[in-house]
């Protein structure tokens, strides 16, 4: 059975197959959801809530701080070179906002949230927890998977705004505090001059879009884990991976998108 | 294989020749028994200095081999004409079997060499062993063979043929006398090409405790997912208080799962709630009791498993026995129809395993419904059992009260509730 064409469409075959569970697996999550039966769990999506704020928001926040610093740093020497130390603020506008922010947001939300949804699901698969849920007459889906998204839809625009006021609070703390080539002012001037409130929309759409993908994609691991402690490793490095790739993704079609066509800025007249 | 030593004091089988045949002894002119005194003696009993005369000549019969057509003793059976063909041509004679026929002495070719001197003893028919026991008894001067334990080969089992895999299933299906809380309709059930369920017709009566007993990897805790609904059948139905579980719509299945409690083989404790909430945990998804009310419940549950002074402990501070108590509770918290259980016993001592069949004994005492024990452990069979249900390769070997199937005479019953370790269950 099968040649040399079977052996090389394997692979694809496989990641098509893998590529359609996992949509039919998302689907069936956001059905709970636009059903409202989630709200049967009400008191769980607090709980959820609480607990992406308790574990997950001072590490996005202090992460995002770096970048912030980094954007700074970055843009004031280089506005430095050009002769025209003020756009430090344009570079710190744009740098932190439409890229760097979503993109610190995403990789810490897959690395905390993301694997610690799998992590969490695949070691209640693995333990008989999940089937226990089933038996005493609760959809898991729902119970589990359902009440994580709604919960992080609660709570992550607000902690992502969070992050945005970090990032731009250490990128004005590294030109003007630290490097001091220009004044609060002439750096405001610039900073607010290139970025309005849709850029902060749009940089808070591609970060939602992120952390909605990375809470359904580590649940659908977790939930389908199997083979015990070493499957839900593999679960988790294989979320993590798909996690990376969907960040990036989404970051670089919501530029595309959203400032492609567009800088939206005071650039060239 | 080299000898063991023989203990003088070893008592004499009375079916077997005197050890050692004359042949293996050139200094013994006799055995008690009398063959030596036939005229057709082994050339190792001659004085021939070859070394190759020490094998016995195999054209003249020796002294102690059996006659080529044994005359049927009356009263007694025909040797192994009716015995099970299953039995491993290298087994050792059941030492109890001494006028009894033995199936596999007709097939001593086939002993692997390792084992030919106890295969000698083997070879001797039942009329010619008879003949013998009574010299043999007589005499002190020879011992047979310490008994040793019955061995069994678990690297060249014989492989069985496809249409015998059913033969031991041919035992009646008796009813308990009541209605059945879940039927097993012809059920199929495989994952990718290894099929578990292989048309299951099973029956589990109403408000007894019933057992699954069978082998391991046989398919007992695929069928207590199939009763919950986890895994529906590829091909035939199960039926739960009337009603088909694989036709049933998600809210129905979900209102049918509350009428079943389940205990997990570890519990399947939730490991982010203590003790107390995890107990809780049903009667707040599923009634309007106050919190006062649910814990007054939780409370009474937790004291009848003994835990009622751990209710705040997490489940990774307790013990597996505790743990299973505890998903016991957890089980019983709504009062279910259906109680079932993965395997209680793994994983605990003897003491444990024992206290917590008296626990499902007195709960169910108290509470009735039908409650089903899936396990290997023959002891608990033994303890709690009053329905049981032999699984193996899929489909029910023999089921019924408890205390026929422990005098059931199919062989695979017979041996898998005594735990001997020869019989038609071996390592595959």
């Amino acid at each position: 059975m099968g040649g040399p064409s079977a052996g090389w469409t394997a692979v694809p075959r496989d990641w098509f197959a893998s590529f359609g569970e996992i949509v039919k697996f998302i689907w069936g999550v956001l059905k709970q959801i636009l059903d409202l039966r989630v709200f049967k769990f009400s008191g769980e999506v607090l709980r959820q809530a609480g607990l992406i704020i308790m574990s997950s928001a001072l590490v996005i926040w202090v992460l995002v701080f770096v970048v912030g610093l980094q954007c700074g740093i970055e843009g004031a020497y280089f506005s430095r070179a050009v002769g025209a130390p003020a756009n430090a603020g344009t570079f710190a506008a744009l740098c932190n906002l439409r890229e760097l922010v979503p993109y610190a947001f995403g990789w810490m939300m897959a690395a905390k949230v993301g694997t610690g949804i799998v992590a969490e699901l695949g070691s209640m698969r693995i333990s008989d927890e999940i089937d226990a849920l089933e038996v005493m007459g609760i959809d898991s889906i729902t119970f589990l998977c359902a009440t994580k998204l709604l919960a992080s839809w609660l709570t992550l625009p607000f902690l992502y705004v969070m992050a945005v006021g970090a990032g731009f609070f250490a990128s004005y703390l590294a030109v003007v505090e630290q490097i001091g080539e220009v004044s609060s002012g002439g750096y405001f001037l610039l900073f607010w001059m290139f970025q309005n409130p849709p850029d902060l929309l749009f940089s808070l759409a591609k970060a939602m879009a992120m952390a909605t993908i990375i809470v359904l994609v580590g649940c659908y691991y977790g939930y389908n884990a199997s083979g015990g402690p070493v499957g839900v490793g593999t679960a988790t490095a294989k979320s993590m991976v798909l996690n990376l790739v969907m960040v990036h993704l989404i970051g670089m079609l919501g530029t595309q998108v959203f400032w492609g066509g567009n800088a939206r800025a005071p650039i060239g007249g | 294989m080299p000898e063991e030593p023989r203990d003088p004091n070893a008592p004499q089988r009375p079916d077997l020749p005197a050890w050692p045949p004359s042949w293996a002894m050139s200094d013994s002119p006799q055995s008690p028994s009398g063959p030596a005194e036939e005229p057709a003696q082994p050339a190792a009993a001659e004085p021939a200095p070859e070394p190759a005369a020490a094998e016995p000549a195999p054209a003249e019969p020796a002294p102690w081999a059996a006659p080529a057509t044994p005359e049927p003793v009356a009263g007694e059976p025909a040797p192994a004409a009716d015995e099970p063909a299953w039995a491993p041509e290298w087994t050792t004679p059941e030492p109890a079997a001494a006028a009894e026929p033995v199936g596999y002495a007709n097939e001593p070719e086939t002993v692997p060499p390792h084992e030919a001197p106890t295969s000698q003893y083997e070879a001797v028919p039942p009329v010619a062993a008879a003949g013998a026991a009574g010299a043999a008894a007589a005499s002190s001067a020879s011992e047979p063979p310490a008994e040793e334990p019955p061995r069994v080969s678990v690297v060249n089992e014989p492989e069985e043929h496809a249409d015998e895999e059913y033969r031991y299933h041919n035992s009646p299906k008796r009813s308990a006398g009541v209605p059945n809380a879940i039927e097993f309709v012809d059920v199929h059930k495989a994952f990718g090409r290894n099929e578990i369920l292989k048309g299951l017709n099973m029956g589990i009566p109403e408000d007894k405790i019933s057992m699954i007993l069978g082998p391991s990897g046989t398919g007992k805790s695929v069928c207590i997912k199939h009763m919950v609904g986890l895994l529906y059948p590829d091909q035939g139905d199960v039926i739960v208080h009337g009603e088909s579980v694989p036709n049933m719509t998600d809210d129905e299945l979900f209102d049918m799962r509350k009428r079943f409690g389940v205990l997990f083989q570890d519990g399947a404790l939730f490991g982010s709630m203590n003790l107390e909430d995890n107990v809780a945990f049903p009667l707040r998804q599923h009634t309007d009791k106050g919190e006062e009310e649910i814990r007054e419940i939780v409370q009474r549950r937790l004291a009848e498993v003994g835990l009622s002074g751990s209710w705040d402990k997490m489940p990774n501070e307790l013990s597996g026995g505790m743990r299973k108590r505890a998903g016991f509770a957890r089980a019983l918290v709504l009062d279910p129809d259906i109680v079932l259980f993965d395997e209680p016993d793994s994983g605990l001592d003897p003491v444990r395993t024992a206290l917590l069949c008296e626990l499902i004994e007195e709960i169910h005492q108290e509470n009735g419904g039908a409650y089903v024990v899936i396990t290997h452990d023959i002891l608990s069979a033994k303890r709690v059992a009053e329905h049981i249900s032999v699984l193996w390769r899929g489909r029910i070997v023999e089921s019924g009260p408890a205390e026929e199937l422990f005098n059931s005479d199919n062989p695979f019953v017979r041996q898998f509730l005594s735990g001997e370790s020869q019989g038609p269950l071996g390592m595959e």
